[in-house]
């Protein structure tokens, strides 16, 4: 019995006491670390990560791995500022690079990669059950007393913030081609009775895309891709595009001060790589929209044609839009009311 | 064993107290405890079990099991001497402050384990009050040393809080007859003292494990949630979940249900086999 027992802890030792190697450590070659906002996963990990690993052997005949974790873009960031070993960030806002600069993480130097440092773009739409039962046709019918809305959480999530500001400019956009002037009080009112309806704010649009998948709300405001992704996953959604939406742009950048010298070639390679038409013809295939090349939009027959697209731009940028429309507008005037 | 386990009888004839008071034991249980339960088993098994196997032999998902069973050992590991070393001396000893040792001890059990992990950054993360006097390449936040010392934070009055009182109460009298025999202090508590504290050792050890891992609010601050480097299983499942994976999410939730599970009935079952030679 003493020994039945000595030989059973033993092996519980043995087989709890060494840490598991990382399956990417034994294969040798330099390994690329990657934080992106939560959407990102599926276009990196099927086809810019294996494309760009073999054209780094093709060329240079060693071997590059990635590894990565997806999150919110402000979790992202957070993480990033606090140490977490990234070597690249690709963000859902601009607002989240600039923390990472004032942070002491990255330099300046990102907005002179290709396209001002924006890799890629997709515009707002609203998600409904199949059917569009609740009869939701615009961002407005959101905010009526039967419709319940899920929302990711602006404290943590990029596309949150995206969804504010597409909300928001959406109703200044159409009040003035109504009307002839900007109506911010009617874009607040929307605001506030939307908000109204949320009934859960997860932290990041796909998490808040699984909660809707799991039956939860009769609405979900997210990027189109994610609306593209479940359409094609066969989920019993429809897309609602709205008149007038905003398209986000995400930044990628390198986080300087945690990529070693020895590192920085095959990091900026793949950051550059990014801009390729490889890359950006990757990005359209999981219904990103390129921003290098807008004839390889047509090549996605799902895209939504959007009658009055808009950008950050309008608000002045996100130097603006931040403060004036996230702070001012949201927090202090919807949020907490 | 069958009628009444205290041997008192209140009533004559027939009891009808004993099968309605078991009822609505279980009646409370199963909406709060045994339907979400089953529920991870339902839906698990719903889409067949091929794709649960898939989902459960994914790499990511072995390493991440295979993680948290590692920084879990290493964890109880420390906090069963630890606890066993303090409890030891607490029971032996009385002096000033005693009381405030014990509640230093007791504390991590009340704090929100998100505020653990936040904590450890501030102090060991590479811009932390201590951690910024290590080299880039010793760093301890973002690897599985990190995870291995949210742990111990978490579980660290667990195996205390199992032992002391045992310690507490034990009789005085075998070690005294030890001592009149002429036993060191060390022979004393090797020949002694610890054979009587082995089932609360082990009990510790497991209700230590148990916790280590399944804890995840400490964790995601600290490890990074590395896929294949620094996600634990709780990590894995709530990344799976957050990247809408459900399926792949709810396959290591089985493991682990099934897991503490069988932690729980070694604690019941088992514990003879485990004291006795």
């Amino acid at each position: 019995m003493k020994y039945l027992k000595a030989v059973f802890f033993s092996s519980v030792v043995l087989f709890a006491a060494c840490l598991p190697s990382a399956p990417d450590d034994v294969k040798g070659g330099q390994t690329i670390t990657l934080y992106g906002f939560s959407i990102l996963k599926e276009a990196l990990e099927k086809d810019i990560y294996p494309a760009f690993a073999a054209k780094w052997k093709r060329e240079h005949g060693a071997d590059v791995n990635f590894v990565s974790s997806f999150a919110g873009s402000e979790t992202v960031t957070n993480q990033i500022l606090q140490g977490a070993p990234a070597d690249m960030a690709i963000l859902s806002i601009e607002r989240d690079a600039d923390r990472l600069v004032q942070g002491g993480a990255a330099s300046e130097e990102w907005r002179k990669l290709p396209n001002g440092g924006i890799v890629n773009k997709t515009p707002f739409v609203i998600l409904v059950r199949a059917g569009n039962p609740k009869g939701i046709h615009d961002f407005a019918d959101l905010g009526r007393p039967d419709v319940k809305v899920i929302h990711p959480d602006p404290v943590s999530s990029g596309g949150a913030q995206w969804s504010l500001l597409s909300i928001y400019g959406s109703e200044l956009m159409k009040s003035a081609a109504e009307t002839g002037t900007e109506d911010k009080v009617r874009a607040l009112h929307t605001l506030q009775s939307i908000w109204k309806n949320v009934i859960s704010s997860p932290g990041s649009a796909r998490e808040a895309r699984t909660q809707f998948e799991l039956g939860q709300g009769d609405a979900l405001i997210t990027y189109e891709l994610e609306g593209l992704l479940m359409k094609q996953a066969n989920a019993p959604i429809d897309v609602v595009v709205p008149k007038a939406t905003i398209f986000s742009e995400h930044p990628a950048l390198m986080i300087d001060r945690n990529v070693k010298a020895d590192k920085r070639p095959v990091v900026q390679a793949f950051l550059n790589y990014l801009w390729t038409e490889e890359a950006q013809r990757a990005f359209v295939k999981y219904h990103f929209r390129s921003v290098t090349n807008e004839s390889l939009n047509t090549e996605n027959p799902k895209f939504a044609k959007i009658e009055q697209p808009f950008t950050v731009e309008k608000f002045g940028g996100w130097a603006k839009a931040y403060p004036e429309i996230i702070e001012q507008v949201f927090r202090d005037q919807v949020q907490n009311k | 064993m069958s009628a009444n386990l205290s041997g008192v009888r209140h009533t004559h004839g027939r009891d009808i107290v004993k099968p309605l008071s078991v009822a609505v034991l279980i009646a409370v249980m199963l909406p709060l405890v045994l339907l979400p339960l089953a529920s991870i088993f339902i839906f698990g098994t719903s889409t067949g079990l091929a794709s649960f196997w898939k989902s459960l032999t994914a790499p990511e998902a072995v390493f991440a099991l295979k993680l948290s069973m590692v920084t879990s050992f290493w964890a109880t590991g420390f906090n069963v001497v630890f606890g066993l070393f303090a409890a030891y001396v607490l029971a032996k000893y009385t002096f000033w402050g005693r009381n405030a040792v014990i509640v230093l001890i007791s504390i991590p059990t009340a704090i929100p384990t998100a505020v653990a992990g936040f904590a450890l950054l501030l102090l060991w993360g590479p811009y932390g009050l201590l951690g910024q006097y290590l080299s880039e390449d010793n760093q301890i936040m973002f690897t599985p040393y990190a995870i291995i010392l949210a742990n111990i934070f978490v579980t660290f009055p667990l195996a205390f809080g199992v032992i002391m009182p045992v310690l507490e109460t034990m009789s005085r009298s075998l070690e005294e007859a030890s001592a009149t025999m002429g036993a060191t202090r060390w022979q004393t508590f090797w020949h002694v003292t610890l054979p009587s504290l082995r089932g609360a050792i082990v009990g510790g050890a497991l209700l230590t494990f148990a916790r280590s891992v399944g804890e995840f609010g400490s964790t995601i601050l600290v490890s990074g949630n590395l896929a294949n480097r620094t996600q634990t299983a709780p990590l894995y499942i709530f990344a799976k979940f957050n990247e809408g994976q459900v399926e792949a999410a709810n396959a290591i939730a089985i493991v682990l249900a099934l897991f503490s599970f069988a932690i729980f009935s070694v604690l019941f079952f088992a514990r003879d086999w485990l004291e006795t030679d």
